[in-house]
């Protein structure tokens, strides 16, 4: 909503985080930004709530509290269980309506990207996505957006100044978790669900679950990377097992996807995943820039490789010049030892 | 069916250097090319032509530069190619931009499905999708990885997440996103190209769109940019490890337990 | 009617770029350099999207600028980054047209280009090379088609040699190397497969440019006499044919008469 004069702002208060949610639980990112949020709420002298729109909600309360939130808001209700954007953005829009926060943040999830930008519009509010920076700008009491653009080449700082709330989402693993404090407590504030809410335009047929190979990689700590060398789908059992070991991900390049030796969920780069592991190890990889784009941001780069000029050898933090299948099964071994 | 295939014209990324001080990938002389993921919705908007029939149009909001990607999507196969260019647009967030593209189709009139990729390879938000369905007042199904239900006035559709997938039945009009999974865009052939060369790109103004001035530019953008910086720079150095496999494992494997990484 | 010279060249002609500001222009220059090369009774070896540029395919240039085929004097160049769909057009326009020699090759791929991947063409393998391509034109189009493959002297021999035995079972029926300076040591181990070779002489002044291909920096000053080396091979290996890349159609062309004197 515009808000342009002091009183206008002065109407929004209190920062909001919007939890991810599973089946019966709240995603780690939800910590994240409560952890995030908590120094926002600190620095504006307000409240930070959790807002937890889904079916079997309200008893998930209690750990929001414990992770730092004074209000929990709950919508619990069957016509919010499965994800249908129009019925959690009408919800969600007609909370802020009414409550009116002065910030609002959420996670980057497949969830988040899609339900945030349609209550951004549907509210007239700014929004930035995928923040890697949020603090509060000291004489305007501002929130300050910080985020990479053109493959992160550039940083940029974001403001909304006359729209409130201002919404930002955050990807998963850039906040720090709070610790959780079992004797914290805060208010739970209920809202019923609106059956103007729901949507008659779209429905969830079935949600499915993949057997996957357990660590996401989005989410993940340590990646453990293949290309063109892997030279077929026995490369990356091979690297799956180190991934099992190191207790990481498996990623991919393109080339390695396209060849059919991995699925396309494993592929880091322009067009599949970003990244931002504390270590992305490229095994075989030579570093073609749309690739580069989608880890440049790791912690820590290792690289594998036969050509020492390649350009991922190039970008590594610790560049090791030799065969991928001496080296992995050897990596293996060693910390299997440790 | 009548749809819309909205394309970003975005700088390339062929040609880079590592800069071995700061590690940071330095562009060199890039050209502007369609956004990658953009090309799957186009190829999704041909499919479906193909299946049901009907017109699809590719629609983009830039620069005059940005009609080379717009006879790009001609050739192809849409069949008409729109510009959203005014100076009124320049400036706009994703806010902004998702008003002017949804003013433009509700102009054009009669469309049924928007199709956009998952997210511009410049900007990365993946707002401007959700935004669309938002303004339209239109359902709308993100990272669409399939396509397996085509009826007349529904689609049944698979939506990716991080842990599988949902199947989505979705009723037309319906903005969608969609990612590499759904299909292989096609390579245009040497007729399509040339009548993509003759062929005109309507262009549009915010007037010609009856767009509110308000809504537009860096003056209806409630996000605004107040400062670009380089990243920092990575700062260390390559740390070189040669030698036999036992030897490298050894040394890396010591430097990530020093790191606490295993 | 076409030239009978004293010798048949294989004339590389690359495709036209899809992207390019004035194709209509490269299309003409390109329709002018296929009708030289027929007419003086040399082979037109058209290219397939080289370094994974998008360009035009052979067989649309010719149908579309009406260009006449006689059958041997066209070669098409087939890599394995298409469809199957787009695979079997150009392999059935190809069939109709009369062309009947191909070049097949593993090819270079980029973000714009699509892939045959093993369950195209029916096979357990995943990842397709010249030797699947090859094995899959012989199944679907038997006795329809030459086909020729490509060998790289600058890759390890031992390697080199394993994978041409193996496009040589394919059906490989000529082969056509990578540009030879001067000479190379594995030519005469290529003539023990007892299928014709051509080799390829880089016809630019440019030689740095091989940089990539030979493995090694070439510095840009590099004097190099094109037609010189051309002279030089057909000198040394005068039972191989001849495949000009980068032959300068003002320059050297009316010159390749004389050369064979």
């Amino acid at each position: 909503m515009i808000a342009r004069t002091d009183a206008e702002r002065n109407e929004y208060r209190h920062v909001w985080v919007v939890a991810e949610l599973r089946p019966g639980e709240v995603e780690s990112v939800t910590w994240e930004l409560l952890g995030a949020g908590r120094r926002l709420a600190d620095a504006r002298g307000c409240e930070l709530w959790c807002v937890l729109l889904g079916k079997g909600t309200a008893g998930l309360a209690g750990e929001c509290f414990a992770r730092g939130a004074d209000a929990a808001l709950v919508v619990d209700d069957p016509g919010l269980e499965h994800f249908v954007d129009e019925a959690h953005a009408n919800a969600l829009s007609a909370l802020i309506r009414k409550h009116k926060p002065e910030i609002v943040l959420c996670g980057a999830t497949a969830r988040g990207r899609a339900l945030i930008p349609r209550v951004a519009v549907q509210i007239h509010a700014g929004l930035t996505a995928d923040c890697t920076g949020l603090e509060i700008e000291p004489d305007s009491g501002l929130l300050l957006q910080t985020r990479p653009a053109f493959g992160g080449n550039i940083i940029a700082t974001i403001k909304s100044a006359d729209h409130r709330p201002q919404m930002a989402t955050v990807r998963p693993r850039v906040m720090v978790e709070p610790p959780i404090d079992p004797a914290r407590s805060g208010r739970l504030v209920r809202e019923s669900f609106d059956p103007a809410w729901a949507s008659k335009l779209a429905r969830v047929l079935e949600a499915i679950r993949h057997a996957g190979d357990g660590v996401r990689l989005g989410d993940a700590d340590f990646i453990v990377a293949g290309g063109r060398a892997m030279g077929g789908k026995k490369g990356f059992d091979m690297l799956r097992g180190l991934a099992e070991v190191v207790g990481g991900a498996l990623g991919a390049s393109r080339a390695a996807v396209d060849a059919g030796w991995i699925d396309y969920a494993h592929q880091v780069g322009q067009t599949g995943t970003t990244v931002q592991p504390k270590c992305y190890l490229a095994c075989g990889i030579s570093g073609q820039i749309q690739h580069l784009v989608g880890m440049q941001s790791a912690d820590l780069i290792i690289a594998i490789d036969k050509n020492p000029e390649a350009p991922m050898m190039k970008l590594a933090d610790y560049a090791i010049e030799g065969d991928v299948f001496e080296i992995v099964p050897a990596m293996i071994e060693e910390i299997r030892r440790l | 069916m009548k749809i819309v295939a909205c394309i970003k014209q975005v700088p390339g990324t062929n040609d880079c250097t590592i800069d071995p001080e700061t590690k940071r990938l330095k562009r060199e002389g890039v050209e502007a090319v369609l956004n990658p993921f953009d090309l799957y919705a186009l190829e999704q908007a041909m499919l479906l032509r193909e299946a049901v029939g009907g017109e699809v149009i590719a629609l983009s909001m830039g620069p005059p530069q940005a009609e080379t990607s717009l006879r790009e999507a001609l050739s192809c196969g849409t069949d008409r190619g729109v510009l959203l260019c005014d100076r009124a647009f320049a400036g706009s967030d994703t806010w902004a931009t998702s008003y002017a593209l949804a003013t433009a189709i509700r102009h054009l009139g009669g469309v049924e499905l928007v199709l956009c990729g998952k997210q511009a390879v410049d900007g990365d938000t993946a707002q401007v999708g959700p935004g669309i369905a938002a303004h339209l007042g239109w359902p709308q199904a993100t990272y669409v990885s399939a396509m397996p239900g085509v009826e007349g006035k529904r689609l049944t559709v698979r939506r990716m997440n991080e842990d599988g997938h949902d199947v989505l039945e979705v009723d037309l009009p319906a903005v969608m996103t969609v990612v590499k999974d759904l299909n292989t865009p096609r390579v245009p052939t040497l007729r399509s190209c040339l009548a993509a060369r003759k062929a005109t790109v309507t262009v549009l103004t915010a007037a010609d769109i009856g767009a509110d001035a308000r809504c537009l530019g860096l003056d209806g953008s409630p996000t605004r940019v107040v400062k670009t910086s380089p990243p920092p720079p990575r700062g260390t150095k390559t740390v070189h490890i040669a030698g036999d496999g036992r030897t490298c494992a050894r040394q890396i494997v010591h430097e990530l337990r020093m790191k606490s990484l295993v | 009617m076409a030239n009978e010279p004293d010798r048949v060249f294989h004339v590389e002609l690359l495709s036209p770029k899809q992207k390019s500001p004035k194709l209509e222009a490269d299309l003409d220059l390109f329709a002018e350099k296929y009708r030289k090369v027929l007419d003086a009774g040399h082979v037109a070896c058209i290219t397939d999207n080289p370094m994974g540029i998008l360009s035009f395919q052979g067989t649309e240039l010719i149908d579309v600028l009406g260009l006449p085929v006689r059958p041997e004097q066209v070669s098409i160049h087939l890599n394995t980054f298409h469809t199957k769909k787009d695979l079997d057009g150009i392999l059935t326009q190809a069939i109709a047209m009369g062309i009947d020699n191909l070049l097949a090759i593993s090819g270079d791929g980029s973000p714009r280009l699509p892939k045959l991947t093993g369950k195209d063409i029916g096979n357990a393998v995943e990842s397709v090379t010249a030797v699947e391509l090859i094995r899959y034109i012989h199944r679907e189009y038997p006795d329809q088609f030459t086909v020729g493959v490509a060998f790289n002297p600058y890759e390890p021999p031992a390697h080199e040699m394993e994978k041409m035995r193996r496009k040589v079972d394919a059906g490989a029926a000529y082969v056509t190397t990578q540009p030879i300076i001067e000479s190379h040591e594995t030519l005469e181990q290529l003539e023990t497969f007892g299928i014709p070779i051509v080799i390829e002489c880089w016809m630019s002044r440019k030689l740095h440019l091989l940089a990539e291909c030979v493995g090694y920096e070439i510095p840009e000053d590099t004097p190099y006499d094109p037609m010189a080396n051309l002279r030089t091979l057909m000198a040394r290996y005068p039972h191989c044919e001849f495949y000009l890349a980068l032959l300068g159609f003002k320059t050297q062309f009316p010159l390749l008469e004389q050369a064979c004197a």
